[in-house]
């Protein structure tokens, strides 16, 4: 056998490159974990985890929800027993108070029309 | 396009890294699944150490994690860009090693005894590892890239940040290297077997 013959030829060459391609090594389980466990923890933005979350913070948080609910239960217990300098517009709003009568004899009285024209 | 069997288109690939960052927690996974195989591929052929292999892949993920919120699409391909973080690593990794002798650094482990088509297969793997692993540093990098990850010259050369004509000279001698250290095991490689 002569030198030539026990060198590697191009074509041979060739083939171990190929055995490589076709083989390539598995990425380790434990690897791939890791690299997803990075992922989420590295993400800039969290998406919202339901509709109510989006819901709670379209109305400001949790400041911003406390805030409405206390104005709703203020607005409403003055509703239901104002303070006796307020007028009662529940009183008003259910015709529990009587009406003023207008005096408007002078805006509809004979000869006013006349004067105007 | 490339036509490496295990390359995604670059748009994908970027599409995915944008998805990332708004928020999508699929686009990560599908990303990774994508990325990672080739990333540790070549980190593993380069290095020729399963352990530094897994560090710098991992090392690299984080970084395109990292840079997800910046990333301005059509300025590079998400793949070159981690193959050149990765080939960085690398070189980081092989002039820390220094003086540590050839046979001192572990054989990778095979992969899958029943994908690789029995020991002889197994047996050409090992022979080109060893023989990848006596290359000096940029041309086993060359190598791996250009015949087993199956880059284009154009892109390795945007990976290694040298010219076009560097590359082509890195994988001619990194080839002369590769015949003159297997040189004397064509028998143990039995490729008079083979039918090409």
């Amino acid at each position: 056998m002569t030198r030539s013959d026990k060198n590697t030829t191009d074509t041979e060459l060739e083939t171990l490159f190929a055995a490589a391609r076709s083989a390539p090594p598995p990425v380790p389980d434990a690897l791939m974990s890791q690299i997803l466990a990075d992922a989420q923890r590295m993400q800039p933005i969290q998406p919202a985890t339901g509709g109510f979350v989006s819901w709670l913070r379209a109305l400001g948080g949790g400041p911003g929800v406390g805030g409405l609910v206390f104005a709703t239960c203020v607005g409403f217990w003055i509703g239901v027993a104002p303070p006796a300098n307020l007028p009662d517009l529940a009183g008003q709003l259910l015709n529990l108070q009587s009406s003023t009568d207008i005096d408007d004899s002078d805006l509809t009285g004979f000869g006013w029309d006349i004067e105007e024209g | 396009m490339n036509m490496h069997a295990g390359n995604t288109e670059p748009d994908t690939e970027a599409e995915l890294l944008a998805r990332y960052a708004a928020g999508d927690p699929a686009a990560a996974r599908l990303l990774a699944a994508q990325v990672t195989p080739r990333m540790f591929a070549h980190a593993l052929r380069v290095l020729g150490d399963q352990a530094e292999a897994e560090d710098v892949t991992q090392d690299a993920m984080m970084r395109l994690w990292s840079i997800a919120p910046e990333w301005r699409t059509g300025e590079a391909k998400v793949s070159t860009w981690l193959y050149r973080v990765v080939a960085n690593l690398c070189i980081d990794r092989l002039r820390k090693r220094g003086g540590v002798p050839l046979e001192d650094i572990a054989e990778p482990a095979d992969p899958a005894p029943s994908a690789v088509q029995g020991m002889q297969q197994a047996t050409r793997l090992d022979a080109l590892q060893a023989a990848l692993n006596s290359l000096p540093d940029r041309q086993r990098q060359a190598v791996v890239l250009r015949h087993i990850d199956g880059l284009g010259n154009p892109q390795i050369a945007e990976v290694l940040e040298i010219g076009v004509e560097a590359v082509e000279s890195l994988t001619a001698r990194g080839k002369r290297a590769l015949k003159t250290a297997l040189e004397g095991r064509k028998d143990a490689l039995g490729f008079e077997d083979d039918t090409i």
